[in-house]
This record gives structure tokens, C-alpha cells and sequence, in this order.
């Protein structure tokens, strides 16, 4: 596994499909996710199978995030992963509100950028937030991800139109922020 | 077909695979498009049998584009299509150098953004456009499109990092161009 | 396509099976490759459709090298390009020996090199190459390539043991000799 400080990033197992259901299915959840529509455990258990099936990748780097008392809290992982430009786009998910806005989340963020410019041997890591999500936002900047734009009416969601606020952090930056 | 003034917008056929094996062979048009492996006719010839048997439709319409006369010139495709965010991102290839920069693009921009708006009920069009393409940024810019942002280094080609941008216009700025008359259609 | 000055790299098609027949049969061709026995038609028909079946990509950079006036004469490929380490080893064969010793080989070398460094953003090339093969060397060391490595009696062939040499180039030796080619010209 991958140690943070707060968390270990891991491999996902086939033991997580309850809490995984249980999470994606919670809409104070999801309002911050791409995922509209509920899932039903037997589609998340399709879907798990599948993830587990193959080893984590440079393709497929997903993982699990685990307190350091064991307790999986949620998920992580780098999609869209291009050797040539050396670019990936993140997704994180912490699950369990109660570990919201204690550091859990940030210390994941670091720990798998540490990973994708240290291991991966990345340039760039990109992530898309919406522009309602402003304590994601905060905890973005505070890791050295930097606004370049937004993507405006990107998304409908709660009856209105919203942006998609596109956020990046370089190798370059990372590195010199230590 | 959808009809534009210059150009045409119709469904792919078989017959262009020639032309699109050649395009695919391109190395300038292909780093234009963000590929950089040339592809096998084998390779062209099977993806293109696979979608032409297919008939076109909100989720992912690819187009030919033809002049008035009927040559085949390009082609046009909408990715990424969300029903429920009513968005699209465009892709545009003039793969015939001598309709190049003649504004045989431009107006297969504009047949489209009819069709996307009018037919296909979308509220934002989209496109992502390399910073060392300026030929297309400026066609872009003609027709309406506002640059949203860069995604620093978010493509390598000729031994570097290059920006992309993110070049959207929304269903509102479009009528308003219509409303405008800037548009002749 | 990916042009050179000599060459072209394009993708393999089928209609190249009879040439590969030919070529990796030939005991003066495949003396120094890893292929000690002779090649079936349909050992090498199924090669190659396995080959031009999948689209080239990172892990599957695979091409055929034409003259400029079309005519096919050999394969060059990275193989087990690795994206954490930006690294893939190269192989390359002039199967019409017809084109051996005049440069066509190492223009081929020098065009995938260019397209590694400069589209695949790769930081190491390296390759195997049997010690008794002066004639490869020579043309690899023309393209930049550092002897690393001798293994010794590496290989059993022709009733002896012989050795393998690897050689390498990283990127920046790379950069260097185009900057000292550029201010040659």
C-alpha cells in the first residue's frame, strides 16, 4: 500500500462493495459527483468484480483510502492515464461524512499526487470540480491544484445549470511546493 | 442531409474510406486532430464499417462533409453527447487541402451549431483546440465560440508540452448571434 | 505516415504478408534476429493479423518502412514501452537486402527515434544487438546510440556461444545531436 500520513491508499477489494454501494447511493454524497442515477449492489457488485479482476495499473491506478486504524473511508484513483503526455485526471470520493473536512481527504489528495509524479513519473494531474463544491475547491488549492478555467453550464443539476471549474497541478509546481 | 450554404453535412458512407485512409495517413492533419500513430487502412476500414452500419443519433453522430457539388472533404463528429446536461463536444477534420482555410469549415461549423441547437436541443457546444493550432482558434473565434480556459501542458507533440483549450459556446450566445443577423442562414 | 528523408513509417497491412514470408525465411536476414526457426505462411499471415487487427498505440508501435517511392522494405518497432520509466526497446529489420548499406536503415532509425523523443515523450531507447553484427552497430552508433552492456555468450548460434551487447540513447543525447546536426546545416 501507499502511506499518507493520515491514510493508506490500497488495492480495492471485493469486501468494500457495501460500503461502496451504500455511499454512491447517498446523495449528499453524489451531488458532488458525476454519478446522477442510483446504483443497485448488484450493478456495483458488476462493476467491483471487474475492478478487482485486474491488477492495479498505469491504466487502472483506483484505490481504496484507509485510516490508519483500517477503516476505509472511500475512494480514489487516476483515469484517462497518457503515457505520451504524461497527464492524468483524478477522482476522489470520501464516503463517510464524518471524516469530511478533518484532513483525511487532503492528506489522500497529497498522498496520490505523490505517487503519480513520484511513481507514475506524471506531468500534469487535472480534475474537474463544480462550481458549487467550494470546500472541494479550498482543499484542491491548499494541495497546489490552480483554477484554469471553467466550463460554463457544463452540468445541470438541482434544476439549474452550473460550471465545471477545471483544475490542474504540474509537476513542476508540486515539486517546488514540496 | 443537413444543408449549409458551402457544405453539406451527411451520414458516412463505405466510399470514404479512401479518403479517410489517406487523411489518417496524414501526419500534419493527424497532430492537428491529436493523434499520433498513423493507423492501418485495415485498421480505418474496420471502425468505419462498424459505424456506418449503425444509423446516426443523439449519442454519437458522425458526419461527412460535402460540398455542394459533392465532394467528400471532411468530417465532423459529436463526442461526450450527456442527455442530461444537453452538451456535446465538437470534433472537425478539412482533410482536402485545397478546402482548407476557404471557410468550407466555417460553414460546416454553422450547419452543425443549426442542427445541435435547433434539432438536437442542446444548450452548450464545445470543443478542445491545441494553442500552437492558431488557424483554428481564429475559425472558432468567427463563429462564436469563447475560450473558457488552458489546460496547461495537457498535450506533447514535437518533442513538447502544449496547451489545450477549452473553446465552448452556449444555446443563449447562439440565438443572440442569430437574432443579430450575424449569421446568413 | 511518419516521414523521413529516405523513408517512410507507415502501419503494417496484410497485403505485406508475402514480403515478411520471404524476408524472415532468409537465413542471411534473420541470422542476427531472434528467430532460429523458419517461419509457416500462415504462422506469419496470423502475425500479421494480429498485428494490423489492433490500432497502433503506446503499447503497440509496429511499422512498416517504405522508400519514398513506395516500395516496402522492412519493419521497425518499440517494443515494452514502459510509461513510468518513458522507456521501449527498438527493433528493426531491412528484410530486401537490395537496401542494405546505404542508408536507409539508419534513416529509419533516426525517424522513430525522432517520433519516440518528440511524440511519445519517451526518456530512454534501447536495443540488443548481436556482437558479431559490425554492420548494425556501426549504424546505430551513426544514430547516437551508447554501447552499456556486453553479455557474454548471451546467445547459442551456429555452433558457438556469441555475445549480446545493449546499447542505449537517452533523451537529451538525443536533443544534442539534432542541435549539432541543426548548426552542421
Amino acid at each position: 500500500m501507499i502511506r499518507g500520513k493520515l491514510v493508506d491508499l490500497r488495492a480495492p477489494e471485493m469486501s468494500d462493495l457495501d460500503r461502496n454501494t451504500r455511499w454512491i447511493n447517498d446523495r449528499e454524497v453524489t451531488q458532488f459527483l458525476s454519478l446522477r442515477y442510483q446504483m443497485s449492489l448488484a450493478a456495483e457488485e458488476a462493476w467491483m468484480r471487474d475492478l478487482v479482476s485486474k491488477p492495479l495499473s498505469y491504466d487502472r491506478p483506483f484505490f481504496a483510502i484507509e485510516t490508519r486504524d483500517g477503516v476505509h473511508i472511500g475512494n480514489t484513483n487516476l483515469f484517462n492515464v497518457r503515457p505520451a503526455v504524461r497527464h492524468a485526471e483524478l477522482g476522489i470520493m470520501v464516503g463517510e461524512k464524518e471524516y469530511w473536512s478533518r484532513g483525511y481527504g487532503s492528506d489522500a489528495l497529497k498522498t496520490l499526487l505523490g505517487f503519480a509524479f513520484g511513481e507514475m513519473n506524471l506531468n500534469r494531474v487535472e480534475l474537474f470540480v463544480y462550481d458549487f463544491n467550494a470546500r472541494a475547491q479550498a482543499a484542491y488549492r491548499k494541495c497546489g491544484f490552480v483554477e484554469e478555467g471553467r466550463r460554463r453550464q457544463a452540468l445541470y443539476r438541482r434544476g439549474a445549470w452550473h460550471d465545471l471549474v477545471v483544475m490542474s497541478v504540474l509537476r513542476e509546481e508540486w515539486a517546488s511546493a514540496g | 442531409m443537413i444543408k449549409g450554404t458551402l457544405v453539406n453535412l451527411r451520414a458516412r458512407e463505405l466510399t470514404d474510406i479512401e479518403q479517410s485512409a489517406r487523411w489518417a495517413g496524414d501526419e500534419e492533419l493527424q497532430r492537428l486532430m491529436g493523434d499520433r500513430y498513423p493507423q492501418s487502412r485495415a485498421a480505418t476500414e474496420a471502425s468505419m464499417r462498424s459505424y456506418v452500419s449503425r444509423p446516426l443519433s443523439f449519442d454519437d453522430p458522425r458526419f461527412g462533409i460535402e460540398t455542394r457539388d459533392g465532394v467528400h472533404i471532411g468530417g465532423l463528429r459529436l463526442m461526450d453527447v450527456s442527455a442530461e446536461d444537453r452538451r456535446a463536444r465538437l470534433a472537425i477534420i478539412i482533410g482536402e487541402a485545397p478546402y482548407q482555410s476557404r471557410g468550407y469549415g466555417s460553414d460546416a461549423l454553422r450547419t452543425l451549431m443549426s442542427f445541435v441547437f435547433g434539432d438536437m436541443n442542446l444548450n452548450r457546444l464545445d470543443l478542445d483546440v491545441f494553442g500552437f493550432n492558431a488557424r483554428a482558434l481564429a475559425a472558432y473565434r468567427k463563429c462564436g465560440f469563447v475560450e473558457e480556459g488552458r489546460r496547461r501542458g495537457a498535450q506533447y507533440t514535437r518533442g513538447a508540452h502544449h496547451d489545450v483549450i477549452i473553446m465552448s459556446i452556449l444555446r443563449d450566445e447562439w440565438a443572440a448571434q442569430q437574432a443579430a443577423g450575424e449569421v446568413t442562414r | 505516415m511518419i516521414e523521413g528523408t529516405l523513408v517512410n513509417l507507415r502501419a503494417v497491412e496484410m497485403s505485406d504478408l508475402e514480403r515478411y514470408a520471404v524476408w524472415f525465411n532468409d537465413p542471411e536476414v534473420t541470422r542476427f534476429l531472434n528467430k532460429r526457426y523458419p517461419f509457416s505462411l500462415a504462422a506469419e499471415e496470423a502475425w500479421l493479423r494480429e498485428n494490423t487487427g489492433k490500432p497502433l498505440s503506446y503499447d503497440h508501435v509496429t511499422f512498416a518502412i517504405d522508400t519514398k517511392d513506395g516500395v516496402h522494405i522492412g519493419s521497425i518497432a518499440f517494443h515494452k514501452a514502459v510509461p513510468e520509466d518513458r522507456r521501449a526497446e527498438l527493433g528493426i529489420t531491412i528484410g530486401d537486402k537490395a537496401y542494405w548499406s546505404r542508408g536507409y536503415g539508419t534513416d529509419a532509425m533516426r525517424t522513430l527515434l525522432r517520433f519516440g523523443f518528440d511524440e511519445m515523450n519517451l526518456y530512454r531507447i534501447e536495443l540488443t544487438v548481436d556482437a558479431r553484427n559490425e554492420r548494425a552497430q556501426a549504424c546505430y552508433r551513426k544514430c547516437g546510440f551508447v554501447e552499456e552492456v556486453r553479455l557474454r555468450q548471451h546467445r547459442y548460434a551456429e555452433g558457438a556461444y556469441h555475445d549480446t551487447l545493449w546499447m542505449g540513447i537517452l533523451r537529451d543525447e538525443w536533443a544534442a545531436l539534432q542541435e549539432a546536426d541543426e548548426v552542421r546545416r
